[in-house]
C-alpha cells in the first residue's frame, strides 16, 4: 500500500517549497517538487534603465545575496561594451568570495545540522570542557523552562542521527559559533561591497568602492579569523560526520538523483581568465572508476513548461520561449520551469562543480566507497569553501600589487551610460550552482531580461517527457520507515541548499514579444 | 505551591487551568526529567511556569511572504547582542520558516498553537501579492489569509524591510506586492523599512518593546522616529563637497573619492534614515561611503518612485 505525504512548507531553506512523496514499503516511490511563490522581477525590469538591473535582481535572494547582482553586471558589461578593469574584477570577487564563505557555512550549521543530530543528547554530556558545559547548561535551561523553540518541534531523530553527547554538544556549540563567524564574513564582504545583505557597490563596468590599504588590511584580518574557523572547525566537522556516523548514508548514496552534473565555471584568478576557481564542464555519465568531462555548449539548454503554471508551449531555448502565466493550467504543479541540457535533467551546485573539477579529495572519498548524494554534497561545499578562502587571499595579494600601479582602475567610466541598443549574457557559478542572466536593450531601456537560476535546474518539475527534476529523482528510493517522520526526505532536499525565491520568475503577458538571444 | 497573582495553586492546577490534564502534565514532567536525568520533583515547577502565559519568554512568529530572506539574514548578523542570545535567551521563536527545526505539519502546528495562545510579537518579512493570492501560498493557504489571522491576536506587529512595509520592489511587479500599510490597513504596524532591514533598527525595536511593552514613537509612515528622523543628506559626510559643488563623475579618480554622489543618482536629499550615522555591518561601510550613493530604500515610494536609481 502506498501513502502520499506532503511536506509544506519545507523549512530551513530560502523560499517557499512544497514536496510531495509517495511512500511504498518504507521507500519513496515517487516525488513532486513545487515552488509556491512568485513575484515577477523580469517583468518589472522591462522599460527600466538597465543600470537598475543588478540592484533589483540582487533581491531575487537575500541569502545568496548579490550573486544576481554580479551575474547581472556581467550581462550588462557585455551589453554596454564595458571592459571591467582588473582592479574592478578583484573588488567584485573579494566581495563575492566573502558571501560564498558565509553562505556555505550557514548551510551546513544553520540549515542542515539539525537533521543529523539528536539535540537532546546534550543533556547527557558529562565531559569537562567548560565551553561545552556552558552549551549544555543553556539547552538544559531551555528544556526546563519548557520552551525549546526553534529547536522543537522537529522530526524524531532516526537511526542515522548522531547521539554521542560530546559530538552533539560540540556541534551545537559550533552552530552558535558559526552564526558569529557568518556575521563577520558578511561584514568582511561589506568592506568592498558597501553593505550586506545586498551589496551596493557592484555596477556595470566594475565597482564603485575605491580601495585603500586600510581596507585591505581590515579584510585580511577578518579573513584570518574566518579561515581559521573553516580550517579548524567547519572542514573537520564535515569530515568527522561524513566519514564517521554518516558514512552509511554516504555509502548508500542517499539522494543521488540523475548523476548528471553541469557547471558554467567562474571566478578568475588572473586577468586573462584562464585560471578559474571553478572549472566549467558537463558530466553526462558518472562512472566512478573514471569519467569524462565534456565542454559546455549553452546552446543546448531548453526549458519545458509542461508542468509549470505557464501557457502551454514546446520546450525551447529559454530566450526563444514565451512565458505567459497560466495559474489554472491543468497538470501544472509549480512556478518553476524545467531546464534541460541536451534534453536531460542535470544537477548544478557544489557537488556538480566538484565532480566536474575532479577534485582529488572527493575522488579519494569515492575510492573509499562514498557515492554521490547527500553526504557528498556537504563534503563538496566544505572543499569549495577552502578553495574560496585560498582565492580571497590570492585576490588580496593581487589587489595590493594592483593598487600601487599609477594606472590603477576600478571602473570603465567610458561605458557608464546605457547604449541605444545591445544585448549581453552573464554566466556565473552561484553557491547553489550555474546561473545565467540575459539582457536585451532597446532605446536605451531594458527590452527583455531573463534569468535561469541554479534552483530552477535542481528544483524543476517533470518535463514534457515526464522526466523528473533532480530533487524529485534524488528522493526516489529514499528510506522512509515512518511516514509520520520523513526525515530522510528533508535531508535530501536540504542537501541541495534550495533557494526558491530566485527559481521563480515570470513575464508580463502584455509584453510577450519574440525573445531571441545569442548564447555563447 | 507557586504564587500566581493573588491565588496560590499547585503546579498541576496551573497546568489544568491552561488546558493540560493532570495526567498529561505529569507525563510531560516525567519525560523532561528522564531526558535530562533530573528528579521529577525538580522540574514540575518550571514546566508549570513555562506552560503558564507570562511566565515564559515572549513568543515571536516571523512570517515570510513575497520575500528574499534578506531581512532574516540581516537579523542573524546581530553581533551586540549576538543573534543567538536574542534567540535563546530573550524570545521564543515559535515559527520562522528559514530558522526552525520543524517542517511541514509540525511547523504548521507550532504556528497554530501560538496563534491560539495569542499575545505574541508578529514580525513580517516580504509583501502580500495584491494581484492574485496564488502568487504566494504557504502550507496550501494564501499568505494573505495567514497574515490576517496572525495579525488578529498579535501583541505587536513589526514589518521588516521595504517589501513588508510599503511593497518595495514586488510592488512594481505583475504580482502587485502590497506592504502591510495596505494589506493590514488600519492596524498599528511598526515599520522598519530599508532593503533589507537594518539589524540594529530591528533588534533595538524588539528590545524596546520587550522592555517597555510599548510601541515606540512613530512618524507619519509608521517608522520609529528614533531611527528615521533625519534626512540622509543632512548627516552625510559628503555634504561639504555638495556645498562646494564637487560632484563625483569618475570612480577611478582618488581625488574624487569623497565627492558628492548627486550626479550618480544619490537619493539622500529626500530619504530619511540614520544610515550616515549608524552605517551598516557593524559600522564598516554603507551605501554612500562605498561610492554607490543612496537608493532611497527607507522611503514609502521605493522602488518605483526611486527608479532610475543612477539618474
Ligand atoms: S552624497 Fe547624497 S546625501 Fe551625501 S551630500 Fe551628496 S546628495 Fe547629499
Ligand atoms: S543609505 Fe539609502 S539606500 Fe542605503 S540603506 Fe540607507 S536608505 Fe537605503
Amino acid at each position: 500500500m502506498s501513502q502520499r505525504i506532503t511536506i509544506d512548507p519545507v523549512t530551513r531553506i530560502e523560499g517557499h517549497l512544497k514536496i510531495e512523496i509517495e511512500v511504498e514499503n518504507g521507500k519513496v516511490k515517487d516525488a513532486w517538487s513545487s515552488g509556491t511563490m512568485a513575484r515577477g522581477f523580469e517583468a518589472l525590469l522591462q522599460g527600466r534603465d538597465p543600470r537598475d538591473a543588478p540592484f533589483v535582481t540582487s533581491r531575487f535572494c537575500g541569502v545568496c545575496y548579490s550573486v544576481h547582482q554580479y551575474c547581472s553586471c556581467r550581462a550588462l558589461d557585455e551589453a554596454f561594451g564595458a571592459t571591467v578593469p582588473w582592479g574592478g574584477t578583484l573588488l567584485r570577487n573579494l566581495a563575492m568570495g566573502a558571501m560564498y564563505i558565509y553562505d556555505h557555512i550557514l548551510h551546513f550549521y544553520q540549515l542542515s545540522a539539525l537533521d543529523y543530530i539528536d539535540i537532546m543528547a546534550i543533556a547527557k554530556y558529562d565531559g569537562k570542557d567548560p565551553a561545552l558545559q556552558a552549551v549544555k547548561e543553556k539547552v538544559v535551561a531551555l528544556v526546563q523552562a519548557g520552551d525549546t523553540s526553534p529547536f522543537t518541534p522537529r522530526y524524531q531523530p532516526d537511526d542515522w542521527c548522531v547521539r554521542d553527547p560530546e559530538t552533539v554538544t560540540t556541534a551545537v556549540k559550533h552552530y552558535i559559533d558559526a552564526l558569529q563567524i557568518n556575521a563577520k564574513a558578511r561584514n568582511m564582504g561589506a568592506i568592498f561591497g558597501g553593505r550586506t545583505p545586498h551589496y551596493q557597490s557592484l555596477v556595470v563596468g566594475g565597482c564603485t568602492q575605491y580601495p585603500d590599504i586600510n581596507m585591505v588590511a581590515k579584510y585580511r584580518t577578518m579573513l584570518d579569523e574566518i579561515a581559521a574557523f573553516v580550517r579548524d572547525v567547519y572542514i573537520p566537522d564535515v569530515l568527522h560526520f561524513g566519514t564517521g556516523p554518516l558514512w552509511p548514508l554516504a555509502e548508500m548514496g542517499l539522494g543521488g538523483g540523475h548523476h548528471r552534473y553541469l557547471s558554467y565555471g567562474s571566478f578568475e584568478k588572473d586577468p586573462a581568465g584562464t585560471n578559474l576557481v571553478f572549472k566549467p564542464g558537463v558530466v553526462r555519465k558518472l562512472n566512478l572508476g573514471g569519467y569524462e568531462v565534456e565542454s559546455l555548449d549553452a546552446g543546448k539548454i531548453t526549458e519545458s513548461v509542461e508542468h509549470a503554471w505557464y501557457r502551454a508551449a514546446a520546450p525551447q531555448h529559454p530566450y526563444d520561449g514565451e512565458q505567459v502565466f497560466d495559474l489554472d493550467r491543468s497538470g501544472a504543479y509549480s512556478f518553476i520551469k524545467a531546464p534541460r541540457y541536451d534534453g536531460q535533467a542535470y544537477e548544478v551546485g557544489p557537488l556538480a562543480r566538484t565532480i566536474v573539477a575532479q577534485h582529488p579529495k572527493l575522488l579519494e572519498l569515492v575510492q573509499q566507497g562514498a557515492r554521490p548524494g547527500v553526504v557528498a554534497r556537504h563534503a563538496a561545499r566544505a572543499l569549495e569553501t577552502q578553495a574560496m578562502v585560498d582565492a580571497c587571499y590570492h585576490w588580496l595579494d593581487l589587489l595590493t600589487r594592483e593598487m600601487t600601479r599609477s594606472d590603477f582602475r576600478i571602473h570603465d567610466t567610458a561605458h557608464w551610460d546605457p547604449p541605444e541598443s545591445g544585448q549581453g549574457a552573464g554566466f556565473f557559478e552561484a553557491p547553489r550552482g550555474a546561473l545565467g542572466h540575459w539582457i536585451r536593450i532597446e532605446n536605451g531601456e531594458i527590452a527583455n531580461y531573463q534569468a535561469v537560476v541554479p534552483s530552477t535546474w535542481n528544483a524543476s518539475p517533470r518535463d514534457e517527457k515526464g522526466v523528473r527534476g533532480q530533487y524529485e529523482e534524488a528522493l526516489i528510493g529514499a528510506p522512509i520507515p515512518d511516514p509520520e517522520n520523513p526525515i530522510n526526505a528533508v535531508r535530501i532536499i536540504r542537501s541541495f541548499d534550495p533557494c526558491l525565491a530566485c527559481a521563480i520568475h515570470l513575464i508580463d503577458p502584455q509584453t510577450n514579444q519574440l525573445r531571441r538571444f545569442v548564447v555563447e | 505551591m507557586i504564587e500566581t497573582g493573588k491565588r496560590r495553586e499547585s503546579a498541576e492546577q496551573i497546568a489544568e487551568r491552561n488546558g493540560i490534564p493532570r495526567r498529561d502534565f505529569l507525563k510531560i514532567c516525567g519525560a523532561v526529567a528522564a531526558t535530562f536525568g533530573l528528579a521529577q520533583s525538580t522540574v514540575v515547577e518550571q514546566v508549570a511556569r513555562a506552560l503558564s502565559p507570562g511566565g515564559a519568554k515572549p513568543p515571536v512568529i516571523w512570517l515570510e511572504g513575497q520575500d528574499c530572506a534578506g531581512c532574516t539574514v540581516s537579523f542573524a548578523g546581530s553581533l551586540n547582542p549576538p543573534a543567538t542570545q536574542i534567540l535563546l535567551d530573550r524570545i521564543s521563536l515559535r515559527y520562522h520558516e528559514t530558522v526552525m527545526a520543524a517542517a511541514g505539519h509540525q511547523a504548521e502546528k507550532a504556528y497554530h498553537d501560538t496563534v491560539k495562545q495569542g499575545g505574541y510579537v508578529l514580525v513580517v518579512e516580504g509583501s502580500v501579492p495584491g494581484a492574485d493570492d496564488r502568487f504566494c501560498m504557504v502550507g496550501g493557504r494564501p499568505f494573505r489569509e495567514i497574515l490576517e489571522e496572525a495579525a488578529a491576536s498579535a501583541a505587536a506587529i513589526i514589518a521588516v524591510g521595504a517589501c513588508a512595509t510599503y511593497g518595495g520592489i514586488p510592488a512594481a511587479t505583475p504580482s502587485l506586492g502590497l506592504g502591510l500599510d495596505r494589506a493590514l490597513a488600519g492596524k498599528t504596524v511598526i515599520n522598519l523599512p530599508t532593503c533589507p532591514v537594518h539589524v540594529e533598527h530591528l533588534v533595538g525595536t524588539v528590545l524596546y518593546f520587550l522592555t517597555t511593552a510599548q510601541v515606540p514613537a512613530l512618524d507619519d509612515y509608521g517608522r520609529p522616529v528614533a531611527y528615521y528622523r533625519t534626512l540622509i543628506h543632512d548627516n552625510c559626510n559628503r555634504r561639504g563637497a555638495y556645498e562646494n559643488g564637487q560632484f563625483l563623475t569618475d570612480w577611478n579618480d582618488p581625488a574624487q573619492k569623497e565627492w558628492c554622489l548627486l550626479e550618480k543618482g544619490c537619493k539622500g536629499p529626500f530619504t530619511y534614515s540614520d544610515c550616515p550615522i549608524r552605517k551598516w555591518n557593524d559600522g564598516i561601510n554603507y551605501c554612500i561611503d562605498c561610492g554607490a550613493g543612496c537608493m532611497g530604500c527607507s522611503e514609502p515610494d521605493f522602488y518605483d518612485g526611486m527608479s532610475p536609481l543612477f539618474e
